[in-house]
């Protein structure tokens, strides 16, 4: 359970969010919706830790990781595919055999028997796209911060998407923010930020 | 500061990461050796058959590895920065393990650096180390503070706006307890003159405070 205890953040003079208090459970799939500059990034770094409020706290249990899809989260442009799932397993203590690569680019739709030792740099939007879904699903985090994560993906990259957040929902904690219908629907539950 | 097993592993993969982008780039390695090479040749040149003494020597030589480094350990946190990737390595690694990786990194590009630099150095200015074991082990402990220094100062600037002339400036004056004594045992190296070991010792202290004071004020940036 992510807990957010009297959170106020502002930015300059804009209040962005001022005493929210709320409780975030695993096992569903939480919306953050909201105008554009309503703070829907922001709520997910602040849930994350990624950034601190000016006040109030917030609170998961320690052990628990956090992976992310997001578009200034960047992968590693001058790494192959396969160096930069590797590389970020590696990070979290895995080591992921050839056989796992393949198998993580099936499910996202990237063909890494082709495309693993490619460069990212050489990657379109929507491969890279992938390929930050597939570090998602690589190293089994408990908490999935995703921001707007299906924005460049083709309509097989959202299905594959989708399917893969309905799977694992159940052992995890998913934050989604978004403005996409289609999104929208699979969420359990929605926190609309008002601007 | 206490370094797990997990974290012995990210700091590799982050040393393993940055080398290999690092021969890919090529950019940051090159201008750090013709840095190098440009000055010491340069300045073998000027002095053509002028006697020049040791302690001026000594001091070329740390001149000329302080701004070869600072020309490329500027970019060590930068280029993260520049590219976006920095703040996917913070979600997925230890603060520490950053720190220490790049750490790690800076000080085996510094270590290749001397390697290439110094022999040239020593047949261009004909200068032969009389004590060998005190110059390499006065250059270890040297390259180990530059790198400390130089990661922290790097970490701390890369959010600065002037970064390209605040990294020089901030780390001058951070490097030069290291620099004085420095200078000083590797005039001896090259003289064979008796030297006191304490100057060894506070270098290696002063390392340690270094890293010591890299590794708290990380978690705070």
């Amino acid at each position: 359970m992510i807990v957010f205890d009297d959170v106020s953040l502002s930015f300059g003079r804009q209040e962005l969010f001022k005493n929210i208090s709320l409780n975030m459970r695993g096992g569903k799939v939480i919306g953050v919706t909201g105008a554009n500059g309503a703070g829907k990034s922001t709520f997910l770094k602040l849930a994350g830790k990624i950034i601190r409020p000016d006040s109030g706290a917030v609170n998961f249990p320690a052990d628990k990781k956090i992976a992310a899809v997001a578009p200034e989260m960047k992968i590693y442009d001058n790494l192959t595919a396969q160096e930069n799932l590797f590389f970020f397993a590696k990070l979290r203590g895995k080591t992921l055999s050839a056989e796992k690569i393949y198998e993580l680019g099936e499910r996202v739709g990237l063909d890494l028997k082709t495309f693993g030792n490619v460069r990212a740099e050489n990657f379109s939007t929507g491969m890279r796209q992938r390929l930050k879904f597939a570090i998602l699903l690589s190293v089994d985090a408990d908490i999935w911060l995703l921001d707007e994560p299906t924005a460049n993906l083709d309509d097989d990259g959202r299905e594959k998407f989708f399917r893969e957040i309905q799977a694992a929902k159940p052992d995890k904690i998913i934050l989604l923010a978004t403005n996409d219908r289609a999104e929208e629907n699979i969420c359990d539950e929605i926190i609309k930020l008002p601007l | 500061m206490k370094l797990s097993n997990s974290r012995f592993e990210q700091i590799a993969a982050i040393v393993q990461k940055d080398f290999v982008i690092g021969m890919r780039r090529r950019a940051t390695f090159a201008a750090m050796m013709m840095f190098a090479l440009t000055a010491v040749a340069s300045l073998s040149l000027s002095t053509g058959g002028i006697f020049v003494e040791a302690k001026f020597l000594a001091a070329l030589l740390w001149v000329v590895i302080f701004f070869a480094a600072s020309a490329g350990i500027s970019g060590t946190f930068d280029d993260e920065a520049q590219a976006g990737t920095l703040p996917t390595l913070k979600l997925y690694a230890d603060a520490q393990a950053i720190l220490f990786g790049k750490m790690i990194y800076v000080l085996l590009s510094l270590v290749a650096l001397t390697i290439f630099i110094l022999p040239i150095f020593l047949i261009l200015f004909d200068v032969t180390a009389e004590n060998f074991f005190l110059l390499l082990a006065t250059i270890l402990l040297g390259l180990i503070g530059i790198a400390a220094a130089g990661t922290l100062t790097a970490a701390l600037t890369t959010s600065a706006t002037v970064k390209g002339g605040l990294f020089p400036i901030l780390l001058f004056p951070i490097t030069l307890p290291i620099f004085l004594p420095a200078i000083s045992l590797t005039e001896l190296s090259f003289t064979g003159g008796a030297f006191d070991s304490s100057s060894l010792v506070v270098m290696a202290a002063f390392n340690l405070i270094l890293i010591t004071a890299a590794s708290i004020l990380y978690d705070y940036l």
